[in-house]
């Protein structure tokens, strides 16, 4: 619906945390929850899209930044207040349990995590391109006149993509919070601004290109900084770069963007 | 009617002069509420600073960034050259101006989003080159800034905030001539339609990139201020939160109006003293971020259009 929510990290830390309450007073697996805290997250993405998105909808695009930052400060401060700003952490059933190929040594988490989010992501292209609401969501997005004449309830669309996102953020963070991840009220802040670099640099709306800029920029995250360490250490330098992570993510950003200002993948705006 | 208004508008212009210059005499020499005055002033520069670029219809993520440049050039040309520090502001100012322009070159393709998450990036990135060139910037701990007045002058703070309260007036003034002026129609028409503006005769590249010099140029000055004010610099000021600030500041008061960012900042900075004195901690962002939703929502122009809203109702 090319509407971004600035604050959609703050709804992955609220479903992080809703992964934690349920899972401590319920003690189910975990794993279990994290459709529990989908569907809390979904209806909370469906208030937001309706009480706060949809009256300035046309409004400018400028406007959806300012509301995304009151969002950000609403929801952090309100998880501050009702769970302190300790930071919390639970431990995976599977803890312990690896799985041995090779010389390699693989923690059941890891490969369930991956498992989840290759379910998730060929969930999510199935039905963007597949099925009838798919199709519909896509057609709203490029053009809502259009979708609209074509019989298209393009509001029920609006809803839908919200709800959808903030299921996958609630995802993300209890997927998170269960390989050990501690979950205090600023987690999501850092995750929210990476996803955004990456969708960006893979191109608005395209889902091979996120997937394509996800792990080049996750990859070179790590590497450029021993890169740089390395040449430093050819001049004479000893400097430890580790401190650039999050840096790098921007500079290869910026550096696509004067590229292509649409991102990679990303189609021509009109 | 009109010039009724023009009168009581002019009016509430020279009342609040007239209040800031007397009050500091009224509440007397009270540090804290000084304090609290001069970063005041240093914001509504600041957030004017920042309302003047988002007239181009570039709303920036990252104006902390040229916050800190210019305290950071400021305070180690002061240090190192022993310059008088208002002549270092002015030159942190122009170092500001001059990274303004070399971004406004990398944003003058982006639209909203883009634009805003290069800005919020570059804010990062300026923070991480000050704390890697500690021989500079002696990373994380700062260095000391000279004072704007020296300490060994009996009512120093009363001092800073007349020389503070000048500076921002003068700002305010040249800010307003901007906005008045052809630059200030052309970066209007740009905002609310590129392509038209282009169509018109307008050079957008050149615009934005004037209106990102200027806008960073003040910034600058705001942020050399407000180091010189506190005696120090730490790469804190490249803080997310000294970005947002502004805009909250800017959005609530009245986005592209010349009074708008002033009284945004005057009420917010108001609200959120009272509160602090209430002894809010985090109940104080979620009001901030209530009334920043609500005003985007209900008062798209801002406390400013209040007057406006009441007058077309009757």
């Amino acid at each position: 619906m090319k509407v971004v929510n600035f604050a959609h990290g703050e709804l992955l830390m609220l479903g992080a945390y809703a992964t934690f309450w349920i899972y401590t007073y319920s003690c189910l697996n975990p794993y279990l929850v994290i459709p529990i805290a989908m569907i809390i997250l979904a209806i909370l993405g469906v208030f937001i899209e309706r009480l706060c998105f949809r009256p300035i909808m046309g409004t400018g695009k400028l406007n959806e930044v300012f509301l995304s930052l009151g969002l950000i400060y609403l929801f952090q401060n309100l998880a501050a207040v009702f769970w302190t700003t300790d930071s919390r952490s639970i431990h995976s059933p599977f803890s312990n349990v690896s799985i041995t190929i090779g010389s390699i040594n693989l923690p059941v988490d890891y490969i369930i995590i991956i498992a989840i989010t290759a379910l998730c992501l060929i969930a999510l292209q199935l039905f963007m391109k597949k099925t009838t609401h798919g199709r519909a969501m896509r057609a709203t997005s490029q053009n809502r006149e259009a979708a609209t004449l074509m019989g298209i309830n393009v509001e029920r669309m609006d809803m839908l993509s919200f709800a959808l996102g903030a299921a996958f953020a609630a995802t993300t963070g209890s997927l998170c919070l269960i390989t050990g991840q501690m979950v205090n009220p600023y987690v999501g802040s850092i995750p929210a601004v990476e996803a955004f670099a990456v969708v960006i640099i893979g191109g608005l709306g395209s889902i091979p290109g996120a997937i394509i800029a996800g792990l080049t920029l996750g990859i070179a995250e790590n590497v450029v900084p021993l890169l740089m360490q390395y040449s430093a250490g050819l001049l004479g330098l000893e400097m430890s770069f580790s401190a650039w992570k999050d840096t790098i993510a921007f500079i290869i950003l910026i550096i696509v963007l004067v590229i292509r200002p649409t991102g990679i993948f990303g189609e021509k705006e009109e | 009617m009109k010039l009724n208004w023009l009168n009581i508008k002019t009016g509430i212009e020279v009342v609040t002069l007239i209040l800031a210059f007397l009050l500091p005499q009224i509440l007397g020499i009270n540090q804290y509420l000084l304090t609290v005055l001069i970063l005041m002033l240093v914001f509504t520069m600041y957030a004017s600073a920042w309302n003047l670029l988002a007239t181009s219809g570039q709303g920036s993520l990252g104006h902390a960034a040229f916050f800190g440049i210019g305290g950071y050039v400021s305070a180690i040309i002061s240090n190192s050259l022993g310059l008088p520090v208002i002549l270092t502001i002015v030159i942190g100012g122009f170092f500001a101006a001059v990274i303004g322009v070399l971004i406004g070159l990398t944003c003058v393709r982006l639209k909203a989003w883009f634009l805003a998450m290069v800005t919020f990036g570059f804010a990062i990135i300026i923070q991480t080159v000050t704390v890697e060139f500690s021989g500079f910037t002696g990373g994380w701990d700062g260095i000391p800034a000279k004072k704007l007045v020296p300490v060994t002058i009996t009512n120093h703070v009363m001092y800073e905030y007349y020389i503070i309260l000048l500076i921002a007036v003068v700002v305010t003034v040249i800010i307003y001539m901007i906005m008045k002026s052809r630059m200030g129609l052309a970066l209007e028409a740009i905002r609310e339609n590129e392509l038209e503006a282009k169509v018109m005769g307008i050079n957008v590249t050149v615009y934005k990139l004037k209106a990102f010099a200027a806008s960073a140029f003040f910034t600058g000055i705001a942020g050399a201020l407000e180091i010189h004010h506190f005696g120090y610099v730490t790469p804190e000021v490249y803080g997310i939160d000294i970005s947002f600030w502004p805009i909250i500041y800017s959005v609530s008061g009245g986005l592209y109006t010349i009074g708008g960012p002033i009284l945004g900042t005057v009420v917010i900075t108001a609200i959120w003293e009272v509160l602090r004195s209430f002894g809010m901690t985090y109940g104080r962002f979620i009001l901030i971020g209530l009334i920043l939703i609500l005003i985007v929502i209900f008062l798209p122009k801002g406390l400013i259009s209040i007057p406006e809203k009441i007058r077309s109702t009757f």
